[in-house]
């Protein structure tokens, strides 16, 4: 079997979170730059700020860090004796997992943009908070936060963005040999700094949508795969279940793989086998066995990727979407719906309050110097 | 009465007058209860309420009339009397599909046919992979003229066998389905020696017993010695041999191997006589399996019955070296030659089928017999055969070899029925084809062993040659009987219009035919009006695609497409411009604090259109920062 060095889900992932990170600690850098970094300003207070940022991502990334390493290193030290028993049926389940996991966060990886301003939002909310709790009366603990905000904040966000990525990482590739790791994970750092350098500079805006484009193509495309591989794995474990341990000596040949359930089987480009082929498998879910389950699967999630992105897009335009309220409300008459139709309500009207904390936060005069 | 024909014939026989008898059983085939290796009861197919079933004797020259009545109730039958070459009378061979319809319950068949041969033989059922549920019994015919017949003191005959658990039509289901694809054999519970465990035979001293041992089981072959005492062989198969020693014979399901044993003039001890399985047959080897069975010569009914010891390897002897008594020569070059490679695959609806020449063995629609009865002239195209029955025309009088390569990893008893032929050649293990061996007539034996049933090793081959001198439809197989279930048969039609003017098939055999459904004239299509005309004939399952089949095609097709609409879709919403990206207040603000800083207070209203309209263009927010 070709050794798995590069796991291509595991390099978006990694890519998406850094990416995420660098933009939210350059978004805390223009803050500072815009408030005190003129010439005319204190550069003793703007450069320890600045420091702060800096310290606050490192000590970040150095704890999640620790905290993945001790997770996959837990993972892989005790668990692993448990699914190499049944392997197709965790592979199935891991696969599930993971299409979830990437169907998610791919979209967003579209609206980084958008996420930049999100995160302007919530930092600017945070900074109001703060400044609302200076007039309070402070506490030790409450007056060192909110002196270092500037340390605290870009260290949650890091730490966050870290342990997220760890555990999406974890789940992700869960059924993937540990020398599939180290390589994405290193690109997906590089690269996730590179374009967030790019945007934090302001550069060729275009190109940089093309790659995310792009990246998240191929982030569909592996998502796609793996829900079809996912029930392929499955069917195939209910196979070997009923034929015994000889599925695994069969290699290629008849009765490697169920006869009647199959669409497509071609005695070559075993992915499992056969040098290359694991490429296909990875990026694009391929089989040399395809099933009616697997290539059902692979057009169902497809049609819905389409409808979720049109229903997006839709909504995007035109601010909301066709019965969204006679959904909402409809929902709202669920015993066990009421609580999420309300808050999903509640959220459309919630753009008020954002505005109304950026007010508060130019009231407070922390935008401005 | 029976008996009383029987005792006669036999008295006859051992006054050595050559008046033949008639042998007459009335067998009526039912379910009993059994349990021969002491774990399992179960419903065993007996006859006349009796299971083990009755030993069928007789002697050369006497007709045997048996009269079947079925009475399982739930399934068909037939009887096969394996060895005999029925000449003149191949309708009573047996199988079902090739020379008669299989008997319904609560139907009669009778089988009518005089021997000329002498040895030691067999019947069972040839229908439906039915035999291993218990229908299998030794037949044996007593030779006045058996050249070793003065130094014989006493006769025995012993059964060697496997034995299942399960019923036949449990495990075909089983053993036949998608669930197997490799095709492993179930495997046996238990070995049986008379259809029984620990059997004890009392012998008395200083005698010479022959020994008559039928391996009448379903899949396992045997490996038998008996310790403290040599064999010498003297007849396989119903052909009688030069006398060979040997310590250990590998007896394959439906051999016969007779041995003369000299007892000892010590009756101080017991002696284990050991069957143990062939055990390479066998896919697992299941850790409560006890793969032998032990008997012993009892000199002492007293004395203890001893373990056997265990044996370092198993050597048994090579039947290939036995020269035949009668120093039958080696048959001129053939005038056919049949070549058949064994292949085990798997065909569309995913079970593991057995192959000669990839064609597996599927049944006709009408018993190949009749239909060469009913086919006039055509009977000589092998075509009106059906081309699933692998259908050989042979040629009245001519030299027939038939060529085995086994292409399989496994041991396979191969049985020609209607035949003994020479075995001319086996080759080693993994000796690849006749061919690969580039061997010519001198490479053979002169005088070449003969027997019904010979053993092809794994990756080996085998080449025997026989005259085509009994007119009839015979069956060439192995005697596996899981392979029999797959496929593993070819049919041999010899001289079919020599058959035509032999007998017309009895009223009772069509008789079966119409209760079972089974029509009796036309060709293997049941078409009686163009015998040429296979259309509708029974089929195998149509082979596995080795590439993409149209119905593949498409799906990978549009599944490419649907996998491009969507990066299609994606890119769109990639591209397409969010109506917020964020609230135009908020950037205001933000664009006002800016504004402030950079530019004087006077302008602040046009650059805030201007603002205004580079956000709405696309994605302006970033383009500022």
């Amino acid at each position: 079997m070709a050794k798995n060095v590069f796991a291509v889900q595991i390099f978006f992932i990694v890519f998406r979170e850094c990416l995420e990170a660098v933009i939210i600690i350059s978004v805390l850098l223009s803050f500072l730059k815009q408030s005190l970094g003129g010439p005319e300003q204190d550069q003793v207070i703007y450069k320890r700020l600045v420091r702060q940022v800096w310290l606050g991502s490192f000590a970040g990334i150095v704890i999640c860090l620790i905290i993945g390493g001790g997770f996959i290193g837990a993972f892989y030290g005790l668990g692993k004796d448990i699914w190499s028993k049944s392997e197709d049926l965790w592979e199935g389940i891991f696969y599930l997992i993971a299409t979830i996991i990437i169907s998610f966060m791919g979209l967003a990886l579209l609206r980084i943009n958008k996420m930049k301003d999100k995160w302007r939002v919530k930092i600017a909310q945070a900074l109001a908070e703060k400044s609302a709790e200076s007039t309070k009366k402070t506490t030790w603990l409450g007056d060192w936060s909110r002196r270092h905000v500037m340390f605290i904040l870009p260290f949650i966000t890091t730490l966050r963005e870290g342990v997220e990525a760890v555990v999406f990482v974890g789940g992700v590739s869960l059924s993937l040999p540990a020398t599939a790791f180290p390589l994405p994970v290193v690109c997906g750092i590089i690269a996730g700094l590179a374009v967030g350098f790019f945007i934090y500079r302001g550069g060729n805006l275009m190109s940089i949508q093309i790659f995310l484009i792009a990246s998240t193509s191929v982030l569909y495309l592996i998502a796609a795969g793996m829900f079809s591989k996912s029930v392929w794995s499955l069917q195939y474990h209910t196979f070997a279940q009923r034929v015994g341990s000889d599925v695994a000596e069969e290699g290629n040949g008849p009765g490697s793989y169920d006869i009647t359930e199959t669409v497509w089987h071609v005695n070559c480009c075993n992915p499992e086998t056969d040098n290359g082929w694991d490429v296909f498998n990875a990026i694009l879910g391929w089989q040399n066995t395809a099933t009616y389950g697997s290539v059902i699967a692979y057009n169902v999630y497809w049609a819905f990727l389409v409808l979720t992105v049109s229903l997006l897009i839709y909504e995007e335009k035109t601010g909301s979407l066709p019965l969204k309220n006679q959904f909402l409300s409809a929902m709202s008459k669920v015993p066990g719906l009421r609580g999420w139709a309300a808050k999903k309500r509640a959220n459309q009207n919630s753009n008020v309050n954002e505005h109304e904390v950026f007010r508060q936060v130019q009231a407070a005069g922390l935008l401005r110097e | 009465m029976n008996s009383f024909t029987r005792a006669a014939a036999l008295f006859a026989a051992s006054l050595g007058l050559a008046s033949a008898a008639t042998v007459n059983y009335d067998f009526n085939i039912t379910w009993v209860t059994a349990n021969p290796d002491g774990a399992f009861a179960r419903p065993v197919i007996g006859i006349n309420n009796q299971w083990p079933i009755p030993r069928i004797e007789a002697n050369v020259g006497d007709r045997i009339v048996i009269n079947v009545n079925n009475q399982l109730g739930n399934q068909s039958t037939s009887l096969h009397f394996h060895g005999l070459f029925m000449n003149g009378t191949t309708h009573m061979d047996g199988p079902v599909g090739v020379s008669q319809c299989e008997i319904p319950p609560g139907h009669s068949f009778k089988y009518d046919f005089t021997i000329d041969q002498p040895g030691t033989y067999w019947y069972h059922s040839h229908h439906n992979a039915q035999y291993p549920d218990g229908l299998r019994g030794p037949l044996i015919i007593h030779d006045p003229k058996f050249p070793y017949r003065k130094e014989v003191d006493h006769e025995l005959v012993i059964t060697l066998s496997d034995w299942y658990h399960d019923q036949m039509q449990t495990l075909l289901p089983i053993f036949l389905s998608k669930g197997n694809p490799t095709g492993a054999e179930p495997v046996p519970k238990a070995a049986l020696m008379n259809e029984t465990q620990n059997l004890t035979l009392p012998v008395e001293p200083n005698k010479t017993y022959m020994f008559r041992v039928i391996n009448i089981g379903a899949f396992a072959g045997q490996y038998l010695w008996i310790e403290g005492h040599t064999m010498r062989i003297v007849e396989v198969d119903g052909i009688y041999t030069e006398a060979a020693e040997a310590d250990m014979v590998y007896i394959s399901a439906a051999q016969r191997v007779s041995f003369l044993l000299t007892t000892k003039n010590d009756t101080s001890a017991n002696f284990p006589i050991v069957s143990s399985m062939d055990t390479t047959l066998f896919d697992t080897l299941p850790d409560d399996l006890n793969y032998n069975v032990t008997g012993w010569l009892t000199y002492d009914s007293k004395a203890t019955l001893p373990e056997p010891a265990l044996v370092d390897e198993l050597n048994p002897f090579d039947d290939m070296t036995l020269v035949p008594y009668d120093k039958m020569e080696l048959l001129p070059e053939p005038d056919q030659v049949v070549e058949l490679d064994v292949i085990m695959d798997n065909l569309r609806d995913g079970k593991n089928y057995a192959f000669f020449n990839n064609i597996t063995y599927t049944k006709p629609k009408v018993p190949s017999l009749y239909t060469a009865m009913s086919a006039g002239d055509l009977a000589d195209n092998a075509a009106v055969y059906g081309e699933f029955t692998h259908p050989f025309v042979l040629k009245k009088g001519e030299i027939v070899q038939i060529v085995v390569n086994n292409l399989d990893s496994g041991r396979h008893p191969f049985h020609l029925h209607g035949h003994a032929f020479q075995a001319i050649h086996r080759s080693e293990e993994e000796a690849g084809t006749f061919e690969d061996e580039n061997l010519s007539e001198s490479d053979y034996p002169s005088v070449p062993m003969r027997r019904d049933t010979l053993v092809i090793w794994p990756n080996g081959n085998i080449v025997m040659r026989f005259k085509a001198d009994n007119p009839g439809v015979w069956l060439f197989h192995c005697h596996i009987e899981w392979h029999v279930a797959s496929g593993l048969l070819a049919t041999f039609v010899e001289a079919p219009l020599e058959i035509q003017k032999q007998f017309t098939i009895p009223d009772d055999h069509l008789a079966v035919c119409d209760a079972a459904g089974t029509p009796s004239k036309g060709n293997a299509a049941a078409n009686t009006v163009d015998f040429l005309d296979l259309t509708g004939e029974n089929r195998a399952p149509k082979t596995i695609p080795g590439g993409f089949t149209p119905r593949g095609i498409v799906a990978l097709v549009f599944s490419c497409l649907t996998g491009v609409l969507g990066v299609v879709v994606v890119a769109w919403y990639g591209l397409s411009t969010p109506l917020e990206l964020v609230p135009l207040e908020v950037t205001r603000i933000v664009e006002n604090s800016e504004v402030t800083e950079t530019s004087a207070a006077a302008n602040g209203d046009e650059s805030r259109a201007a603002v205004s309209s580079s956000n709405d263009a696309s994605g302006g927010a970033i383009s500022r920062s």
